[in-house]
């Protein structure tokens, strides 16, 4: 049977290492979503090489692995003379990722509003600047609700891979009790439950937002 | 860049590269043969067990990060007697994975289609069994496609993770080469052209088998 004790015992361990994760997935959400809003509009109303350049760091970003990206922040920021700690290398890496999905996801948004609005705002003499943050990208923001969660629980899931720089979050605690303890089935179920937890507040957040911007 | 050194440790990266492209095709059609019955099953069956079985499953696959099924792979397969290789053992995990993923792939098809379909195939006289072969199937299935070919590609991406129980996929071999040589600038660069390279591929791939599927809507790269 499960060892109930032991599980009571590892519980403000897996705690303070919850709290990491939720941390770094909730700086990593923010700048992504901040990063992918400037990107969106470099890509939707920059110049020739703008566009390339954000294409090109979207295609990056989308097509190869989270490990990757975390791999090349955690060598080559140092090479520039950039040194971060664990977690900051972490978080950086995690919303370079995530404003590539943003970027995708506001695009998509934003293309869906109808061309009017744009007209209009330009009509009543906003510059393309001004008509974008004020005008598309708050009407955008309700349309990308669904897939921008979606989005922001996959930095929570990617954030476990932050366990292979020794990030100590989530999964780097939790597998470091199986192997100082040998005790499995009862670290895998709480780590199991604490992530659904995360993930499962994130969704009702998120129903309850756009409940509310409806 | 050092430019001789990367065609020199270029061999060294390909079988870590075929290792990542049989990891991502065999879990993806292993996965497809269990996950798009049960998300057919899912979408038909009116039991509330089944339902809330497969809900459950669905729910813990998509809450829970790639890493932490890896892991759980890895440590609860020795505890059931299945002493599997590396290999294996990712493969069990990657399958688990996407076969939660393409349950729902299945079940958004099939609840899709204009619930007219069905009652006219209904009101025709077909039986349930042909209804679901000869006229839901064949519409989703071209529905399904765009959506599996976002998967391929979030698969391609999962099985890098398979590096931490020492599967020598394009990730583990690129750090291997970083590990001796310290040319972190070339092996990033390398193995996440390698990457994008191949996802490029099974996208190309995807848009045409959409369009031999008469789509004409184009895919782009993947969610994770």
């Amino acid at each position: 049977m499960l060892d109930l004790a032991f599980m009571a015992e590892i519980a403000p361990k897996m705690a303070a290492a919850l709290w990491m994760t939720a941390r770094i997935s909730l700086l990593a959400v923010v700048l992504s979503i901040l990063v992918g809003a400037l990107l969106t509009a470099a890509r939707m109303l920059g110049g020739r090489w703008a566009r390339y350049a954000v294409v090109v760091f979207v295609e990056f970003t989308r097509g190869a692995p989270p490990l990757v990206h975390i791999s090349i922040v955690y060598f080559l920021l140092p090479q520039f003379g950039l040194l971060l700690s664990e977690f900051w290398t972490g978080v950086v890496a995690l919303s370079m990722v995530g404003a590539g999905y943003t970027v995708e996801i506001f695009r998509g948004a934003i293309e869906s509003i109808p061309e009017g609005q744009s007209d209009a705002s330009r009509a009543l003499g906003l510059s393309p600047l001004q008509g974008f943050f004020l005008v598309l990208l708050p009407q955008a923001t309700r349309r990308s609700l669904p897939p921008l969660t979606n989005e922001l629980a996959n930095v929570v899931k990617a954030s476990s891979l932050l366990s292979v720089i020794s990030v100590n979050e989530l999964t780097k605690v939790a597998n470091d009790l199986i192997f100082v303890h040998f005790v499995v089935i009862e670290v895998l179920i709480q780590l199991t439950a604490l992530y659904l937890l995360i993930i499962g507040v994130l969704m009702a957040v998120s129903r309850w937002l756009e409940a509310r911007l409806a | 860049m050092d430019v001789a050194f990367l065609i020199e440790a270029l061999p060294r990266l390909l079988p870590g590269l075929w290792l990542t492209v049989q990891l991502s095709l065999l879990g993806l059609g292993l996965a497809a043969l269990i996950g798009l019955p049960l998300g057919v099953l899912r979408s038909e069956t009116s039991s509330r067990p089944t339902t809330w079985l497969i809900d459950g499953y669905v729910f813990v696959v998509r809450g829970t990060p790639i890493l932490v099924q890896v892991y759980a792979a890895y440590f609860l397969l020795p505890m059931i007697g299945l002493t599997l290789s590396p290999f294996w053992t990712g493969i069990v995990a990657l399958v688990f994975n996407s076969a939660g993923y393409q349950i729902e792939i299945a079940r958004a098809a099939l609840q899709s289609l204009e619930t007219g379909q069905r009652e006219g195939a209904r009101a025709l006289g077909l039986t349930d069994d042909l209804v679901l072969r000869k006229v839901l199937l064949p519409q989703a299935w071209p529905r399904m496609l765009p959506a599996l070919a976002n998967e391929a590609s979030n698969l391609v991406k999962a099985s890098s993770v398979l590096s931490v129980i020492a599967v020598f996929e394009l990730h583990k071999a690129a750090n291997a080469v970083i590990s001796q040589s310290y040319k972190f600038l070339e092996m990033l660069a390398a193995q996440a052209v390698l990457y994008v390279a191949f996802v490029v591929v099974l996208t190309q791939l995807a848009v045409w088998l959409e369009r031999r599927a008469g789509l004409k809507t184009s895919v782009g790269l993947a969610n994770r």
